[in-house]
């Protein structure tokens, strides 16, 4: 067999595991209504990729322009991609959260605003290559774009956040540095975070190859 | 490093020349300023908005109708170089670092018109009590007018490259405008209801955004100006 498909085995089992311990092997935290403080095995690391996917398509962005490889063109934009889906699950996790705990889906904190507006910054990425036609300069104009955006990012989950009040529970490395979590709580936080980071990982690398197929046929039909 | 400086103002000196002959940008962003303005204070004025929710309400006015004037006339610069043609001719007599500074430099002094102008009729006619702490007024304005500008000059330059500029101007922008906006609304309030703590970490927020933003911009200019 071989190591990529033991990979994927392991990765399947892996995230059984992690779905398995966020429900059975936690107690529900105290402080939260219900099982609601469950849903942190899945926010907090769908967020995690997000930023992690951005971060890549940022260096993808500044490798291309160092080296104008198509190869990283391809890989800031499948990245982006990832990350602004994981971002939209991020978002969408963060408001069912909201819902049980402050009774709305939606309420303008500080946290939401931030995500709503990464979405959008990523959303405008999409919007610059689409207004590109010729291939080389998209790349580099996308590039740029890119890299701009990762600039705002930290003042967007980091400046914003704190300026302002907000109901989010602390972030798990808070201003303390402590770790407030029960420890079984960080066991199966971690072992979703590094779950979560090898599904990235995966459907990144299908991504690319299926985009570089996709660009080597346009090129044979032009 | 003064020779840089030289050419781009030169090249500031150019777009001002060339602007005066036509005055779009300076006619686009001072009409919408203005009709804006007019819109707003005729039909919430100074006295439709109770007296504890005025500070808020009014910085949030202020920079929408400074936003939206800016996104209206700042991509100019650069799109009128490609709309003439002239921005080939331009590559070749000053150097890329010298044509970013110039035409930040140009945005830099359209925008401070446009808030010379603004500002004081808004105060005027909003009735907001901006004035007390004069010297934090000017500090939140400068501090957030020149970060919009940095932003919007580069962005500018990306548009100009691209198909369908105007609406794409605002689409880039806004969302790597929104958080300075953010800091500018609430430091502006700050100054507005007199609690200058507030209006200290919004500069230090705009001042530091504008800062990283100026190196970036800097930075990767010559890559989108050489495509």
């Amino acid at each position: 067999m071989k190591f990529s498909n033991i990979a994927k085995f392991f990765l399947l089992v892996w995230m059984l595991g992690v779905i398995w311990a966020a429900f059975y092997y936690v107690q529900p935290a105290e402080g939260f209504i219900g099982q609601s403080s469950r849903i942190v095995f899945f926010h907090v690391p769908t967020a995690w990729v997000s930023v992690l996917a951005f971060l890549v398509s940022c260096v993808s962005s500044i490798q291309y322009l160092r080296t104008r490889d198509p190869e990283h063109d391809i890989r800031a934009a499948v990245a982006s991609r990832l990350g602004l889906l994981f971002a939209v699950l991020a978002t969408v996790t963060g408001a069912i959260f909201a819902r049980i705990m402050w009774n709305a889906y939606w309420n303008w904190d500080p946290r939401q605003t931030s995500i709503a507006i990464l979405l959008l910054i990523y959303a405008a990425y999409f919007a610059l290559r689409s207004a590109v036609p010729d291939p080389e300069r998209r790349a580099a104009l996308a590039a740029v774009y890119a890299i701009l955006a990762f600039v705002t990012v930290p003042f967007l989950v980091f400046v914003v956040p704190r300026i302002y009040w907000s109901l989010h529970p602390d972030t798990i490395i808070n201003v303390r540095g402590a770790n407030d979590f029960d420890s079984r709580y960080t066991q199966v936080l971690l072992a979703s975070l590094a779950g979560f980071t090898g599904l990235f990982v995966w459907i990144n690398s299908i991504d690319c190859r299926l985009d570089k197929i996709r660009r080597r046929r346009q090129e044979e039909v032009l | 490093m003064s020779s840089l400086l030289a050419e781009a103002l030169a090249v500031a000196a150019k777009d001002l020349r060339t602007e005066f002959r036509t005055r779009v940008a300076l006619n686009a962003l001072g009409l919408f300023a203005l009709t804006t303005l007019a819109a707003v204070s005729y039909t919430i004025g100074p006295y439709r908005i109770a007296e504890a929710d005025r500070p808020y309400l009014l910085s949030a006015l202020l920079w929408v109708v400074i936003l939206f004037a800016s996104l209206a006339g700042l991509d100019r610069t650069f799109v009128k170089e490609e709309e003439s043609h002239t921005a080939p001719l331009l590559r070749l007599s000053a150097g890329p670092h010298a044509v970013w500074l110039g035409k930040l430099l140009f945005n830099l002094g359209l925008l401070a018109a446009l808030m010379v102008i603004l500002v004081p009729l808004f105060i005027v006619l909003m009735g907001l009590p901006l004035v007390l702490h004069f010297g934090w007024l000017v500090a939140v304005l400068a501090a957030g007018g020149f970060a919009l500008a940095v932003i919007t000059t580069i962005v500018a330059a990306i548009i100009a490259r691209a198909m369908t500029r105007g609406a794409l101007f605002a689409v880039l922008s806004l969302p790597l405008l929104l958080p300075l906006v953010i800091f500018a609304i609430q430091g502006t309030a700050g100054v507005a209801s007199g609690e200058i703590e507030i209006v200290h970490q919004s500069l230090r927020a705009m001042i530091s955004f504008g800062g990283i933003m100026v190196v970036v911009s800097a930075a990767l200019f010559p890559v989108i100006w050489g495509e």
